[in-house]
């Protein structure tokens, strides 16, 4: 067995009102990061509802009981921090790094949104942060070329009524819809301690921090009965691949071809995003080496594969090629489902099992590098998978991925029956 | 339910540390590093003398191709075998490029530095640049420039640098070339210029756990075979402000937004202004809080965020706010943000304002200066700029000591709202009579 990807010590306690503290003390820096998971994503939203998980996250910028409009955000770097937030279909999280003597005022901060947004939520700061949302969507999905690929993707990959069928920053005429009411039921359903891990990692001590967290958290109660999110686990296999092209303003064919693997943190995972890397991270990849070196159907520095890190689902495997000039969208799409396939037929050697855990290993340092990157590591497992330990075995558990068991998935999972392809045509020019 | 509801103060700051920093003479080259104890990731970077700022001009991009063939093969191993054995030590070659400098770096596991150092001094010292390859990747890079210039953005980069810096110089035209400058590269364009520049040791900087690395060891691999001095760098370049404001309207039909770059020239990294520049740009345009953020995006919703700050290199500098908004509010956000900065240039900045923006930037010195790549590149500021080792500590402490009024009038000396060029990339049929009517300047529509 590999060492552990976690030589860091981990306390864990939990408040009376449900709160998971987590803490790992590291005093190399002055610095102190302080993490906090939501367990609710887009996941959770309802027909309808489409982008609200996210546009509640903007919300939570917004003031609450002590803390005016904004004025979190000035805290935080005004004590020279930095801070940010994000949700993605399984969860939302919030965190920020400060300068270690700034941690209490990071956790009282935390402490107010989750305790006290609702009353200083207001039809106003609904309709900027609807306005910046929008903003969003445009600046990210629709005014880019492929912007909009993860957003066609996620349809194709699962079905109507499947948590994870809709993409996080949702439709425009959901976000239109939003009323404040809605939003003030969201904050009492799921920001509630008992939904939630509080992680704080670098210059603090547990005890320090457990003292600190039943000062500012403890008097928040609980909710209880937080409702869980439709059950997607088991997708059905189609037995049929699901195929869309869309001709766009785009510079060049491009074509993504992605399969439903398993959850993120099984085993089955741990060889999906083995063989991603395999397949395409790099310039020793099989992608890279068939399309961008060998045949020279794609563009070098656009070629690759990755997996997404979800775990209420089986999880995409996404590869994409686009073509050098000359090459149709066709021979291209023929390409990257060759490589694919190959991954069951040829075996992958040595060298390529090497290769690819050795830049997985490197990816594992570079995050475990600072205190936030651990931070939201350990909030993860704690959320995700109830032990922040656990996050010591993702390593190890890449490192322990063979040949035999790529094939197999493979063969199981990355099959051209369960695919889904979507190429990107440009228009006709004049 | 109670929550506290009196905001807590700080406790006690830690002394600000920035990592312990070694130079070294090495194998003819110099070696830079800063010790990390007990960090299982190092990172080590080769620091060229070739800038974009040494490119010819009517030859932008050639650094960005030649980065590119450094990886088709050595003249020890093909561009497989190669790729192969830096990824197989878990890394890959990052190339970087800016006016100043061409960077390479890996970064590994300590353990194995040397073998990667060792491989990077492999590709920049002998690559094979085989004509073939040189002409397929100068291909690459052009359809890959064609394909990024279709998105909103880079056009109306290229529109501002042309206008404040003027296209018959180098530091007028784009940093990494455009798709036409590329693909008129030719193969001794790239051999010319990997032995001009590429053959001089330069400088290899580390950031890890020096109880781990050998640093003579990573100079001597990293210097190996290599010859010439350091040559002049030029001073800094007289830039003259434009005579008044004008629009520059590129055409981008069917576009949702309207992505804007504003700008004027300023001074050159060593200016002694660099601290309340720094800090009045942080108020108007650098943090979440910024003036303009506040405006634009929290009490407008014009946008998703929108940004200003003072930028330089060694010869030149320049101030520039960018933001993408939404189509219908081109002009009113425009008006807006010319009148922000405006407003700064008059009135100054506050107490109130200017804490947040000073606490912030000396708070990054600690919060963002963590990792082995964050350190190498705080190192890369210290060998670019002829900075000491203490460099952070004291600019932590310029930060911290600088006031209203000299950060005032920084802005009131380096803001020039009324020398504004205003690039406005968006669907000109739908915004051009809106920019015409808001009288900020006279309207040309960019050619091409």
């Amino acid at each position: 067995m590999p060492d552990s990807g976690y030589p860091w010590p981990i306390e864990t306690t939990r408040l009376d009102n449900g709160l998971r503290v987590v803490v790992s003390e590291d005093r190399t820096a002055p610095a102190v990061a302080v993490n906090l998971w939501y367990d609710v994503g887009s996941r959770h939203e309802p027909a309808g509802q489409t982008g609200f998980a996210h546009l509640f996250e903007h919300l939570m910028f917004e003031g609450s009981v002590n803390v005016a409009k904004t004025e979190h955000m000035k805290l935080i770097q005004g004590s020279g921090g930095s801070l940010n937030a994000t949700t993605n279909p399984d969860r939302t999280n919030y965190f920020e790094t400060v300068p270690a003597e700034h941690l209490e005022l990071a956790l009282w901060l935390e402490a107010d949104r989750m305790g006290g947004l609702v009353p200083a939520l207001t039809q106003h700061t609904l309709d900027n942060q609807r306005d910046v949302v929008k903003n969003e969507r445009r600046q990210r999905y629709e005014n880019v070329p492929y912007g909009d690929a993860w957003l066609r993707l996620l349809p194709l990959l699962y079905p109507p009524g499947h948590p994870y069928h809709h993409a996080t920053i949702g439709s425009m005429a959901d976000l239109n819809a939003a009323d404040l009411a809605t939003f003030q039921a969201f904050h009492q359903t799921y920001y509630a301690p008992d939904n939630a891990v509080l992680t704080v990692v670098g210059d603090a001590t547990a005890a320090e921090v457990f003292a600190l967290a039943q000062r500012y958290f403890g008097a928040i109660p609980a909710r209880g009965d937080i409702p869980a999110a439709p059950d997607g686990h088991t997708v059905a296999r189609t037995d049929r691949p699901a195929v869309e092209t869309v001709t766009a303003d785009v510079p060049a064919a491009r074509v993504y071809v992605a399969h439903r693997t398993h959850p993120f943190g099984s085993p089955g995972y741990d060889v999906a995003t083995v063989a991603a890397t395999v397949l395409g991270s790099g310039r020793g990849s099989r992608l890279y080496q068939r399309l961008a070196d060998g045949e020279r159907l794609a563009q070098p520095d656009l070629v690759g594969a990755y997996g997404v890190d979800l775990a209420h689902a089986p999880a995409p495997v996404i590869a994409t090629a686009t073509a050098r000039p000359g090459v149709s969208a066709e021979r291209l799409a023929e390409g990257v489902a060759e490589v694919v396939d190959e991954l069951a037929t040829v075996p992958v050697t040595a060298a390529e099992l090497d290769r690819a855990k050795a830049l997985l290993s490197t990816a594992w340092w570079r995050q475990m590098a600072t205190v936030d990157g651990r931070a939201d590591a350990l909030g993860r497992y704690a959320t995700q998978f109830g032990d922040p330990a656990k996050t010591a075995d993702r390593l190890p558990g890449w490192l322990s991925v063979t040949a035999t068991q790529i094939a197999e998935l493979a063969a199981d999972v990355l099959t051209p029956a369960d695919r889904v392809t979507l190429t990107y045509l440009p228009e006709e020019t004049s | 339910m109670t929550l506290i509801t009196t905001r807590p103060g700080p406790g006690t700051a830690r002394p600000y540390r920035f990592p312990t920093v070694v130079r070294r003479d090495v194998a003819g080259g110099r070696v830079v590093a800063a010790h990390l104890p007990g960090q299982n990731l190092a990172v080590a970077l080769l620091l060229l003398d070739a800038g974009a700022g040494r490119e010819p001009v009517g030859k932008e991009g050639l650094g960005a191709v030649l980065a590119k063939a450094l990886e088709e093969g050595t003249a020890q191993r093909d561009a497989t075998t190669f790729a192969l054995a830096v990824e197989g030590l878990g890394t890959e070659l990052a190339t970087g490029l800016d006016w100043d400098t061409f960077q390479v770096s890996v970064q590994v596991p300590v353990d194995r530095l040397g073998a990667a150092v060792e491989l990077l001094a492999e590709a920049v010292r002998t690559p094979r640049l085989d004509p073939d390859d040189v002409r397929r990747v100068r291909d690459d890079e052009a359809t890959a420039l064609r394909m990024d210039w279709a998105n909103p953005g880079p056009r109306a980069d290229a529109a501002l640098r042309a206008d404040l810096f003027g296209a018959q110089n180098r530091w007028g035209r784009p940093l990494y070339g455009d798709p036409d400058s590329v693909a008129g590269l030719d193969v001794e364009d790239v051999t010319v210029f990997h032995s001009e520049w590429f053959l001089r040791p330069g400088t290899l900087v580390v950031a890890g756990d020096l109880d781990r690395i050998d640093l003579d060891a990573l100079g001597t691999a990293a210097f190996a075979g290599t010859g010439g001095g350091p040559v002049e760098r030029g001073g800094p370049i007289e830039v003259p402000l434009p005579a008044g404001r004008r629009i520059i309207l590129v055409d981008r039909p069917g576009s949702v937004q309207s992505t804007l770059r504003l700008g004027h020239p300023s001074p050159h990294r060593a200016h002694p202004d660099h601290v309340p520049m720094a800090l009045a740009g942080t108020v108007l345009g650098g943090a979440f809080t910024s003036r303009l953020n506040h405006l634009i995006r929290e009490v407008r919703g014009y946008t998703y965020g929108i940004r200003g700050d003072f930028a330089s290199s060694r010869r030149f500098g320049r101030f520039a706010v960018s933001a993408g908004v939404q189509t219908a509010v081109t002009a009113p956000a425009l008006v807006e943000a010319v009148g922000e900065i405006t407003r700064t240039r008059a009135g100054g900045v506050t107490e109130d304002e200017l804490a947040v923006a000073r606490s912030w930037r000396a708070g990054q010195l600690s919060v963002e200066l963590q990792s082995p790549r964050a350190i190498a590149s705080a190192l890369t500021t210290l060998v670019v700029h002829d900075l000491p080792d203490d460099y952070h500590a004291r600019l932590r402490e310029a930060l911290l000591a600088a006031d209203v009024a000299q950060v005032s009038a920084a802005a009131a000396t380096h803001l020039h709202p009324e020398a504004l060029t205003l690039v406005i990339e968006g669907d000109a049929a739908l915004i051009r009579d809106e920019l015409v009517a808001s009288g900020l300047g006279e309207v040309t529509d960019h050619a091409g």
